[in-house]
């Protein structure tokens, strides 16, 4: 193999490794949420949109970057909090309910956002910077966003396996009645939870917004996506998102570069149909470690 | 959902049910709307006619999700096919025919036949809740991927360019006339007359089909699934079918909508079209029928106001009021105001069920009746073996049941009785061995296929219809076998004669005491006619005179078939006073009537958990 | 029916909200106007909202058209397709409105047209499209492929190279217009090495980056549209491919990109259009000083798209006057003459066969202070297609829409 094709298989594998990182980084907030309550939030997307704008205020009002993308995380995390302790611990248990609501408060928060910062579109600079792979150019970001991604999914494995309230979460999850039994204060598991999705989607908004445009309206492009990501991954909060992130994003990718984004959309929406018939309870769904 | 919006749905939906009223108001607004049509200006009749449009589709939906339990996230989906396939064929027929009704009637074939092969990819895959919510989403969004990539005079159909995202231009409205001549097309008037009927035809037809058998199945799908299947049902089947349905109206829809704005593009299928049909039929009631068209002229209604002065504060207004619906109104608006009118108006206040057969007629005891046409049938389990990861819970079991009388597995906690029990039903497949059935294996079938063999099957929680009548309960059982609705009716009259619970027939089978719930479900499995008869714990938790009727319902039923019951209580044992079959550790470890086992030392200590040498 | 009643109280209230408009010594003109004002158009939408009331206040502020006010009714249409077929019918039927002006996207456009041609009720859609409309009742004053493309192809195989690599939008806008590249690439003498369709959701860009760099061509035209797609400016810039190609667009600034994206991304963007906040006339100074008087001083920028609402009521309201009457035929008789309009981008005509307009197109070059800088400009450029293939004076009874390589 002459070195152009291993350059050229190497920034196919790094561009692969994108459409993945940012298929894991829009639906992790989401996983979480659905796994663990079972609510389907489809205010997601603004949630996202929130982080967004939240670093473009912090940036413009000249904070670090990274400072401002971590500011944007907690903001949204502590929205979160208001919003569950509001509107989402009265649906619990009612999926379908949940569903209206949330569409309903997207709604309120993609217009909110219109209000105060108007409708058109906003941005962030690309930290710029690309490494050379021969030929080929990768931008410098586009690395970061693989690396945060993991990071993500690190910190949700942490957060999950290491932390009291984090075992209190699963056992909440996995034994709703045993836990009340021993003591775990569901609300307050409930409302720690959603938070933290919530800041993970804020995180998401955070990490996109300098590589996309911001606007009201942006976390449309995202819900679906995510949604079905989660869906396909199956009660596995962690092994299901990466799994399916992985499938998915991989072969969108692929299929893409090797003919068009249209077949690639359709290649990624196909496979999640088909793969949900193979496994009717998602890719995780008959794995042991719960996840 | 919480125990009380569960039980306040229930009575809501049984009060609907039976009010004639909703008859009375379907056809009452449909003929002032019809009468009104020509004196109402044209902007209104063309806006009422897209509400009635819009309020078929959310009927499907109410049809497949509310009366189905199928949460399809892609009605869009049909209703767009519906509507390029009107496009498509009035393109091209028109001309011929010289109107356009028979493409309506191509569309709605192709809605339905679409829906049927997404349905049979879906139920036979055994893909179920949020999964099917999913892959219809997902359908949905392949066409709107493809059908926006359709531009170019490559895509056509015929005389129809499918026109990409910008959509089909030039689609015909429904019109009439003369083959070879100018087509005539319904005046605005008319046609608000033309839609509004169609919407009542199909929703009493809707109505019709729920009221009768395939209703009272569907419904008992939607209560409980697994007793459904165990009664004998396909529903997979029945999936398949109210899946179809919904789509031909969904597409019947679409036809319409196309016709009516003369023009159908791909946004149909997207998300926020899936999303606001799922948000009309959630404020109008889920199950509610009239609620699905009330949802749309409010939420539309509200939205085409806005969009005349709502400024800015549009979408926060409707937003806020999708989620006061959540908050105040779970249940929607029709089954909201229904329980307000309820309050105020005495006749609109539930009343008993009425019960369709006749209180004097001589009533013969259920099992002389089926007596006479009962199958025989030997069960019997043959070396028998069934490992959990390497533990074995039951080892090397043969054991064959007489074909008449009750016979006890008994054993301690752990024995593998339970395990046993699962390899005879056929919710576990045997490590190795065989079950056999009046001679022939049935080892490798499902559960709802050995009970259509003749096994009957009760599992240990009560597995009934909490939301139906008692009544309802058992005839849904008794047309399992019967399939015929008259019969079946007199059948579940003898059973429930039988069971002694007459008194209760109107009564939600969730306000039955817990006694009464088992007696019901073992009720239910004699319906289906069984030859044997499985029972796993029948008496747990039951009060001792609970269990001492159970223990005479079950002997009666002793004497015309064969009765398994795996069971913990002795004082149970004792009364059917029975041959009593001992587990321990995986194994048979002893047979007899209850006194012989009462004199070996050996079952005492297993049960006491005194250890001997004889035991080791 | 209560309904009804209750449709008949709202239509009251929403009445009451005209009587801010001065009253006029004789009736109003009663004009309509859909745009997506909220969703996800509004991008597009709000601009082009402002443009409309603006152009109406200064109507009415010079006196009116035959001495009587303007009473505009505006439908918010939501981003909801479906709203338009309503408020299309509501306008025409209901309002009884002489002229409805609006549709953003064509799919909303495709959407009035057959409700326009039923109702015969004028109609003007105002926004830049793919061309082809041939319609009696329509006008299109915004810039076709065949007044863009060609002269921002000819531009770039003098300037840049004759290697071009096409990425359009995946809808009918980027087909055509892709199409268009392809034929006056090959009329110029260069090739069109490679062409991707980009769905309107896609916002990554990855593969896209790395076919790039793949195909090396000197040129990327770029036929991308709306918010997600500003992503592939960035990943463009972030890759570093700038150094080693150019982009060419007839798309990029339409949602405002160049003020979103940062000045070293978008370097060296050429982008054409018939107007440009930067176009240097007297006209266009003082449209930017009202409008920044009306809007305030903080606007970001004044789009294409509002400049072509704003030709698009001057020029109806100077054919009215012309013709004395509101009637659409005579309107439509004065229009199809020639009429023409000195607007902030220069004169903008009518062409009477094809109901399209002669227009100036400007280059613009992104500069460093999130705007661009004119670097040439082509004085009454003919919408070419459209006059080849549609003379609606000669065949009245035309609606349709021509596309290229089509029978049709």
């Amino acid at each position: 193999m002459s070195a152009d094709q291993l350059n050229w298989l190497l920034n196919l594998f790094l561009s692969m490794q994108l459409s993945i990182a940012v298929l894991v980084i829009v639906s992790i907030g989401l996983a979480v949420v659905f796994g663990m309550m079972g609510i389907i939030n489809l205010a997601h997307g603004e949630f996202l949109m929130l982080g967004a704008y939240t670093t473009l205020v912090g940036v413009r009002a000249g904070l670090y970057l990274w400072l401002a993308m971590l500011l944007a995380a907690a903001t949204v995390g502590v929205f979160g909090l208001i919003v569950e302790r509001l509107l989402i611990r009265h649906l619990y248990g009612r999926l379908a309910d949940s569903m209206l609501a949330t569409w309903g408060l997207s709604l309120i928060m993609a217009q909110g956002m219109v209000l105060i910062f108007g409708p058109s579109t906003q941005g962030i600079a690309t930290p710029t910077g690309n490494i050379q792979i021969g030929n080929y150019s990768v931008a410098y970001y586009s690395l970061v966003l693989v690396g945060t991604a993991v990071a993500l999914l690190a910190i949700v494995f942490w957060v999950f396996t290491r932390t009291r309230y984090g075992v209190m979460a699963r056992a909440a999850t996995q034994v709703p009645e045993m836990a009340a039994a021993v003591g775990i204060n569901p609300d307050l598991v409930n409302a720690g939870t959603f938070a933290f999705g919530s800041a993970l989607a804020g995180a998401a908004g955070a990490l996109l917004a300098p590589l996309v445009g911001v606007m009201p309206t942006m976390g449309q492009a995202y819900i679906a996506r995510a949604f079905m990501t989660v869906i396909v991954g199956g009660p596995g909060v962690l092994s299901g998102t990466a799994a399916a992130s992985v499938l998915l994003g991989g072969v969108e990718n692929i299929v893409s570069y090797l003919s068009t984004p249209f077949f690639g959309q359709g290649a990624l929406l196909v496979l999640a149909i088909v793969l949900l018939r193979v496994l009717p309870t998602g890719l995780s769904g008959r794995w042991q470690r719960q996840l | 959902m919480t125990r009380e919006s569960e039980s306040a749905e229930t009575a809501v939906q049984r009060a609907g049910g039976r009010l004639s009223g909703e008859l009375v108001w379907t056809v009452g607004l449909t003929v002032t709307v019809v009468a009104a049509a020509g004196f109402i200006p044209e902007f209104r009749a063309l806006q009422f006619t897209s509400w009635a449009i819009y309020g078929l589709l959310a009927l499907s939906l109410a049809l497949v999700w509310g009366h189905g339990g199928i949460f399809s996230f892609g009605q869009g989906a049909f209703f767009g096919i519906g509507g390029y396939a009107y496009g498509i064929s009035a393109i091209n027929l028109s001309g011929m025919t010289g109107e356009t009704f028979s493409a309506v009637i191509v569309a709605v074939i192709i809605a339905m036949l679409a829906a049927a092969v997404l349905g049979y990819f879906m139920f036979y895959g055994k893909v179920g809740d949020v999964y099917v919510g999913i892959i219809t989403l997902a359908t949905s969004l392949v066409l709107f991927t493809f059908m926006s990539s359709t531009a170019g005079h490559k895509y056509r159909v015929g005389e129809a360019l499918l026109g990409g995202y910008n959509g089909m231009a030039g689609v015909p409205p429904l019109s009439y006339g003369i083959p070879g001549t100018e087509l005539t097309a319904l005046s605005p008037g008319q046609l608000l007359a033309f839609t509004v009927i169609l919407a009542c035809i199909v929703t009493l037809a809707v109505r019709a089909l729920l009221r009768g058998p395939f209703g009272r199945v569907l419904a008992g799908v939607r209560e409980n699934e697994l007793r459904t299947q165990l009664l004998g049902y396909d529903i997979r089947l029945r999936k398949l079918i109210v899946f179809a349905i919904g789509g031909a109206i969904a597409g019947l829809a679409g036809a319409q909508h196309a016709a009516w704005a003369l023009f159908i593009n791909p946004i149909v299928f997207g998300l926020q079209q899936a999303a606001v049909v799922v948000i009309w039929v959630l404020v109008g009631g889920r199950k509610s029928l009239p609620g699905a068209f009330l949802g749309v002229v409010l939420v539309e209604g509200l939205a085409s106001f806005l969009g005349a002065g709502g400024g800015s504060a549009t979408p926060i207004i409707l937003g806020a009021v999708l989620i006061a619906v959540v908050i105040l109104l779970p249940q929607g608006l029709v089954p909201a105001l229904h329980a307000v009118a309820q309050r105020w108006i005495p006749w609109l206040r539930e009343r008993p069920a009425e019960i369709p057969f006749d209180e004097s007629a001589n009533i013969p005891d259920v099992l002389t009746e089926t007596g006479g046409r009962r199958r025989t049938g030997v069960l019997e389990g043959v070396d028998l073996y069934k490992s959990f990861g390497g533990v074995m819970a039951v080892e090397n079991v043969t054991l064959a049941f007489r074909d008449t009388g009750v016979h006890c597995l008994i054993g301690p906690n752990g024995a593998g009785k339970s395990t046993f029990f699962n390899l005879l039903v056929g919710r576990y497949r045997p490590t190795s061995g065989k079950v056999l059935f009046g001679g022939a294996p049935i080892t490798g079938l499902e559960p709802h296929e050995r009970v259509r063999r003749g096994l009957g099957i009760k599992l240990q929680v009560a597995s009934i219809f909490p939301g139906l009548t008692t009544f309802e309960n058992l005839w849904l059982a008794a047309y399992a076998r019967l399939r015929v609705t008259a019969a079946a009716t007199e059948r579940a009259a003898q059973i429930l004669d039988w069971l002694e619970l007459r008194a209760r027939a109107g009564d939600a089978a969730s306000t039955l005491s817990h006694g009464q719930k088992q007696w019901l479900e073992i009720g239910m499995v004699l319906g289906g006619e069984p030859t044997v008869m499985l029972l796993d714990e029948p008496t747990a938790g039951m009060t001792r005179e609970e269990t001492a009727r159970t223990a005479a319902l079950i002997t009666k039923l002793g004497k015309s078939i064969s009765v398994v019951a795996v069971e913990h209580d002795m004082e149970f044992v004792r009364q059917v006073d029975v041959p009593v079959t001992v587990f321990h550790q995986g194994s048979v470890f002893a047979r007899g009537s209850l006194e012989e086992l009462r004199r070996d030392e050996r079952i005492l200590d297993i049960y006491l958990g005194r250890h001997r040498k004889a035991i080791a | 029916m209560r309904v009804n009643r209750a449709i008949g109280a709202l239509g009251g209230l929403a009445l009451s909200f005209s009587i801010i408009f001065p009253a006029a010594p004789a009736e109003p003109i009663i004009v309509g106007s859909v745009l997506d004002e909220t969703g996800g158009l509004n991008i597009y939408g709000k601009a082009m909202a402002d443009a409309t009331n603006l152009a109406i206040k200064q109507i009415n502020g010079q006196g009116g058209v035959l001495g009587r006010q303007l009473k505009l009714i505006s439908y918010d249409a939501q981003s909801d397709n479906a709203k338009y077929t309503l408020y299309a019918n509501q306008l025409a039927l209901q309002d009884k409105a002489v002229v409805i002006m609006g549709g953003i996207t064509s799919a909303s456009r495709e959407a009035m047209r057959p409700i326009m041609d039923r109702n015969k009720t004028l109609y003007f859609y105002n926004e830049q499209y793919e061309g082809g409309v041939c319609d009696k009742t329509v006008f299109a004053t915004g810039i076709v492929p065949s007044q863009q493309v060609a002269p921002t192809v000819a531009w770039a195989i003098k300037n840049i190279g004759k290697k071009f690599y096409v990425l359009a939008a995946d809808y009918n806008y980027g087909h055509i217009s892709a199409d268009w590249v392809d034929e006056y690439v090959k009329q110029g003498g260069g090739s069109v090495i490679g062409t991707d369709f980009i769905p309107l959701d896609v916002a990554e860009f990855g593969s896209i980056i790395n076919k790039l760099q793949d195909a090396k061509p000197d040129v990327v035209f770029s036929l991308l549209v709306g918010g997600n797609h500003i992503a592939f400016y960035r990943q463009f810039a972030a890759s570093d491919l700038g150094s080693k190609m150019k982009i060419v667009t007839a798309t990029f600034g339409l949602g405002n990109e160049q003020v979103v994206v940062a000045p070293n991304e978008a370097k060296d963007i050429v982008a054409v259009y018939p107007y440009f906040q930067e176009v240097d006339n007297a006209v266009n100074r003082e449209f930017v000083s009202m409008w920044h008087k009306e809007y305030g001083n903080d606007y970001a920028y004044i789009t294409d798209s509002a400049v072509t609402v704003w030709n698009g009521w001057h020029l109806w309201a100077k054919a009215v006057q012309k013709a004395g009457s509101t009637d659409r035929d005579k309107v439509i008789k004065v229009l199809e003459s020639g009429l023409s309009f000195d607007g902030p981008s220069g004169t903008v005509t009518i062409d009477g066969p094809s109901h399209h307009v002669i227009q100036n197109t400007h280059f613009g070059r992104t500069n460093d202070k999130h705007g661009f800088t004119i670097i040439s400009s082509q004085k009454a450029v003919p919408p070419a297609y459209e006059q080849k293939v549609c003379d609606l004076i000669k065949n009245p009874n035309q609606h349709t829409q021509f596309t290229p390589g089509g029978k049709q």
